[in-house]
């Protein structure tokens, strides 16, 4: 696993392209969730009850910043099927789509657009904000050992080839 | 001569006793019949009644929602310590608006806290929807339920339910809800801190520290 890793982030590309990721995410998704606050000062503050919704945000954005370079170096240098990649950008998309729709300016733009089916879709993601979260978790670790394990296998040096 | 100063004394003793009765048991809080009022460019006119003093120079206008979690967590963090130590000194009052767009029970909500007001018990009402909020219309706040905060609040179920099932508040809803947009809340909770000559903002459950910064630059 660790020569896998190795393999991709060894890339200065690929490292760069994961800490801009990690900290996009991190950051945009604090800002959503309310754990930073940039007006009328930058602020940051974990509330009590909370810490558990910082944890998931923080996993998310470790494990997205893992598994999309891996797929995108599987792409290009090994020139393979977009189709890993979907796990990916799919746990990485429902993992901030959680925390985005609650009270905030994203919540508001989506009721006030589509009404009452905007309500219920922005209700289900507040609600279910923790269980949505941990899905996208499973999600981006499973696509994380699958990534691992087909790059193993398709990397291998075969030295009469 | 004795008798008919006995009968004086009587009168004057209850007269005293009517007036001092009559102050001591003025309500805490009183109905909100300013139909022009505004804090600086914000008309509060259809809001809550007014948290602390009247004549306290800042005004704090809060816009939520009851069924919003950030909403919940500031009266549960910020809030306390921002009555203890600016509205219960005189240095700053409290006005709460509706924005409620969360979900369909939101609406309900806001109005039952007017028909609470009605009985004089809007605060009481404001505090037990959020020390009772759950997930967003998951019938915490339906109708049934808002009836039963109103019967633990012991008010007048017949006048409560009446209003409430009128609608006889929703164009007073509808009225804070515009008045939100208008001055450009896109979430809640947001703050608008009116002082003498300025308006600042704040958006989100921000911690007390926040508050207190801006409350003491405007205090004077």
């Amino acid at each position: 696993m660790t020569s896998t890793l190795n393999l991709v982030f060894s890339n200065s590309k690929y490292l760069l392209l994961s800490i801009v990721i990690f900290l996009t995410m991190l950051i945009g998704l604090l800002i959503l969730s309310e754990y930073i606050f940039l007006e009328p000062y930058v602020v940051s503050h974990i509330q009590s009850g909370t810490e558990f919704g910082f944890v998931l945000i923080v996993m998310i954005s470790a494990l997205s910043a893992l598994v999309l370079p891996m797929n995108i170096f599987r792409i290009n240098i090994l020139k393979k099927s977009k189709q890993k990649m979907g796990g990916g950008v799919f746990g990485s998309i429902i993992g901030a789509a959680a925390g985005a729709c609650s009270c905030g300016p994203i919540g508001f733009a989506v009721i006030s657009t589509f009404g009452s089916v905007g309500a219920t879709a922005t209700a289900f993601l507040t609600n279910y904000e923790i269980p949505i979260r941990i899905i996208a978790i499973g999600i981006l670790a499973i696509t994380y050992f699958t990534t691992v394990k087909s790059l193993k296998t398709e990397c291998k040096f075969i030295p009469n080839s | 001569m004795n008798k008919l100063g006995v009968i004086l004394g009587v009168i004057v003793i209850a007269i005293i006793a009517g007036v001092a009765a009559s102050l001591s048991a003025s309500p805490s809080e009183t109905v909100n019949l300013n139909m022009g009022r505004t804090h600086g460019t914000i008309s509060t006119a259809m809001g809550s009644p007014i948290l602390g003093d009247p004549f306290a120079p800042i005004t704090i206008i809060e816009f939520g929602d009851y069924q919003c979690e950030m909403c919940y967590r500031w009266f549960h963090t910020s809030k306390l310590p921002i009555v203890e130590n600016y509205i219960e000194t005189g240095k700053a009052n409290l006005v709460f608006i509706d924005l409620a767009f969360l979900g369909r029970d939101s609406f309900k909500a806001a109005q039952a806290t007017y028909c609470a007001e009605d009985q004089e018990q809007y605060w009481a009402f404001h505090d037990i929807l959020y020390n009772s909020q759950e997930h967003v219309d998951d019938g915490w706040a339906n109708s049934e339920r808002l009836k039963a905060f109103a019967f633990s609040l012991e008010l007048d179920m017949e006048l409560f339910d009446s209003c409430l099932d009128s609608g006889k508040y929703s164009k007073r809803v509808d009225y804070n809800i515009q008045q939100a947009k208008k001055h450009g809340v896109n979430s809640t909770p947001t703050f608008i801190i009116v002082g003498d000559d300025q308006e600042k903002q704040i958006s989100g459950a921000q911690p007390f520290s926040v508050f207190k910064q801006v409350l003491d630059t405007m205090v004077r």
